[in-house]
């Protein structure tokens, strides 16, 4: 795995490789590994300390001499922030974070951004874990500059001091989070979901079976579609309480589920294009951008109209609200609480802004692997046989927990191919990181697709080996904690994270359960089409397991 | 089968703070109404005070460095935000959504026992806080009860900086 990941980077890169290792004997680059064992250090105190700033700077070297390519052909204009899930992106970012990793060592600034503050390229678990745990009440985590713009300035109006969690910072931020998370992470609530998002799951499995499969039981070339509209389904569900009817057999181009799979489809794909592009639309509405802006307003019309439905609903249940099952659902709990159907309706907006393509292109990512790693496959299908002898038997969260090794294989796929293949902060106070002293502002990138795979931080990290996750005496790999974060951590991690996993281990029980998945044609190769995931069809075999 | 099924999860779906809740509406305790406030999050429950000696829970918080809190809980509250009410440092950045560690704490004695057992989520959290023990909790998700008389909450050397004083890193 690595060794062909190697391979790639170098074949690909070869020229750049050329360029960067030219540079870099040009530069002044004193310390091309981590020179903290050097530098006397106590983090605590420095902190503590931040108001005497030339004692710090003293002790730490600064960051003026952080390596890295100066200025940035090898980048060339491509290089350009990431647009929904807060990285960056360029088509070859994922290849590029090697690369910077290899060439220039732990800590990589790269500069002279248009327009833009400096990304320093952390590939340190240790670091990673600091900036975490020291990241204070209101972490700053850039994202979406597209959306930051029709949040806040042109639909200033309506978002107003509610604009949401997504490209929002401070305290505006800290109290719309404060005011929706209990409910969107805590169990209690999530757990409800378990049935309504198996229902949406058999629908999809029925509708691949009866209607998706050739004569040769292939899934389509564009399955992947597919994926998208159930996951867009399952999104549906939990943000706007509804069964919007995505996975329905033929649709209407005029009818509302499928306007909404195009919009959806438009975000994934064209969002890339305004953020990726020389972003004139900052400055006047470009064609792209007016689209843009008409498909946000068309989401959040759809956003009020469920959300407004679903207050009528709770009215009329007298205030109690029973959507699953006689409890309340997500929706019903915050406008129960919070009495603000604006503040639910923007919640649902998020959620939905950011939980359709990621969950889907993961899912993407793990129905290749499991087609194509067949013992990892029937490890699977045992333990779910064991579990769930009778595949009928409904799933509950209790079923769910009990599947370890199906959960161990989905966060292995994450940690090997991360789809959203990074994190990031922008640093609020001066932080010393590997021994420089980094001024704030600048945007720090935490590369989970790099240091997930780092021998340093994880045994055999070129291997795929889902039995790592798996907690017991026997099990003494190591695996630090920081090296692989697909949710992030601390008071920014993923919202969406509970609904997110839930989604992923269902589809993985019902489906491994019931069906066996093959792919019988040419390898793929991860790309970041929009974010790391197989480019190319996924033409699956599916057969029905028979017991 | 499928009946006592839907029951072992309508139970499990209850968290303990509904569960309270819910017997606290059905025996008189309180109102209705308060079920759908806000004092769930942001620890408004917590800055009431006992109404009856029968609800009182006495626990006592230790610092990191040592010095103690004796403090009058009362059934239902959460060990995070009692600490708050009485301005003890422990911070909770998350506000009990299970997303940080920042609420570590160590249960002494043998009160570890009497807690129920923590739920995976907090385990894996658990694993990524700094000066891991035997008897490590997150606050957030302890929640008094009569039972918990006497716990003993000891908060550790940090939650955030990893290195602390006398801590040297180690080289790579």
């Amino acid at each position: 795995m690595q060794t062909t990941r190697k391979l790639l980077i170098y074949s690909q890169w070869n020229k750049n490789v050329f360029h960067v290792v030219k540079h870099r004997s040009t530069i002044a680059a004193p310390v091309a590994q981590c020179p903290y064992a050097d530098v006397a250090t106590n983090d605590h105190q420095i902190i503590a300390n931040r108001a005497k700033k030339e004692v710090v700077t003293e002790q730490y070297l600064p960051y003026s001499q952080v390596p890295g390519p100066k200025p940035i052909p090898i980048l060339g204009n491509t290089w350009r922030f990431f647009p929904i899930i807060g990285q960056f992106k360029i088509s070859d970012i994922a290849t590029m974070s090697f690369l910077l990793n290899q060439v220039w060592g732990r800590i990589v600034k790269v500069g002279g951004l248009m327009g833009r503050p400096d990304l320093l390229f952390v590939f340190d678990a240790d670091e990673i874990e600091k900036c975490y745990r020291n990241e204070g009440q209101t972490p700053f985590r850039p994202s979406m500059p597209s959306l930051v713009k029709y949040k806040g300035e042109l639909r200033k109006d309506f978002f107003g001091d509610l604009p949401g969690v997504v490209g929002v910072h401070g305290e505006k931020w800290k109290e719309f989070r404060s005011r929706v998370q209990k409910p969107i992470l805590q169990l209690s609530t999530v757990r409800r979901y378990v049935k309504p998002l198996e229902q949406v799951t058999n629908d999809f499995m029925t509708r691949c079976q009866t209607q998706l499969l050739d004569e040769n039981s292939e899934l389509p070339n564009d399955f992947a579609n597919e994926i998208h509209k159930w996951s867009l389904e399952c999104i549906g569900l939990v943000a706007l309480d509804t069964r919007l009817g995505c996975l329905d057999g033929t649709l209407d181009p005029k009818s509302e589920p499928q306007q909404i799979i195009n919009a959806a489809q438009f975000a994934l794909r064209n969002i890339a294009m305004l953020e990726l592009k020389a972003p004139y639309w900052r400055w006047f509405p470009t064609p792209l951008w007016t689209r843009y802006v008409k498909n946000m307003d068309y989401f959040v019309e759809v956003c009020m109209k469920y959300i407004s439905q679903a207050t009528k609903r709770l009215q009329a249940s007298g205030g109690v609200g029973g959507a699953l099952d006689g409890e309340p659902s997500l929706i019903e709990r915050v406008l129960k609480e919070e009495k603000n159907e604006k503040l639910a309706t923007v919640m649902a907006l998020d959620l939905i802004l950011v939980g359709i393509d990621t969950i889907s292109m993961a899912v993407c990512s793990i129905l290749y692997q499991l087609a194509t790693r067949p013992e990892e496959q029937e490890k699977i299908y045992q333990e779910l046989k064991r579990n769930i002898p009778d595949k009928n038997t409904p799933l509950t969260i209790q079923l769910l927990e009990k599947n370890k090794y199906t959960k161990s294989f989905i966060k292995e796929v994450l940690r090997v191919y991360s789809t959203v293949i990074g994190n990031g902060r922008t640093l609020q106070n001066d932080t010393p990181i590997c021994g420089y002293m980094i001024p704030k502002g600048v945007q720090v990138v935490f590369p989970n697709l790099v240091t997930g795979t780092m021998d340093e931080y994880v045994s055999d990290a070129s291997e795929f080996k889902p039995e790592r996750w798996i907690k017991s005496e026997d099990n003494d790999s190591n695996l630090h904690k920081f090296a692989s974060l697909p949710y992030g951590h601390g008071s920014r991690m993923c919202l969406g994270r509970r609904f997110a996993d839930m989604e992923m281990q269902i589809l993985l029980a019902k489906l491994v359960r019931n069906y066996k998945l093959e792919y019988n044609h040419k390898p793929l190769n991860y790309a970041i089409t929009f974010m790391y995931a197989p480019d190319g069809d996924l033409k699956f075999k599916m057969t029905p397991r028979v017991e | 089968m499928n009946q006592v099924l839907n029951k072992i999860i309508k139970i499990n779906s209850i968290n303990n703070i509904e569960r309270l809740i819910r017997w606290k509406t059905k025996s008189g305790l309180c109102d209705r109404s308060i079920y759908t406030s806000r004092f769930l999050r942001h620890g408004d429950y917590e800055w009431k005070d006992p109404k009856s000696e029968d609800e009182v829970v006495n626990i006592t918080y230790i610092d990191k460095n040592g010095k103690t809190y004796d403090v009058r809980g009362k059934i239902g509250d959460n060990a995070l935000y009692l600490a708050h009410r009485y301005g003890i440092e422990m911070e909770g950045a998350c506000e009990a959504s299970l997303a940080c560690t920042t609420c570590h704490v160590y249960v002494l004695d043998d009160y570890l026992d009497k807690l129920p057992e923590a739920e995976e989520k907090e385990e894996d959290l658990l694993d990524m806080a700094p000066f891991l023990k035997e008897n490590s909790r997150l606050g957030c998700q302890i929640i008094l009860s009569k039972e918990l008389e006497g716990l003993k909450l000891q908060l550790p050397k940090a939650t955030r900086n990893f290195y602390v004083d006398g801590h040297t890193p180690k080289p790579h």
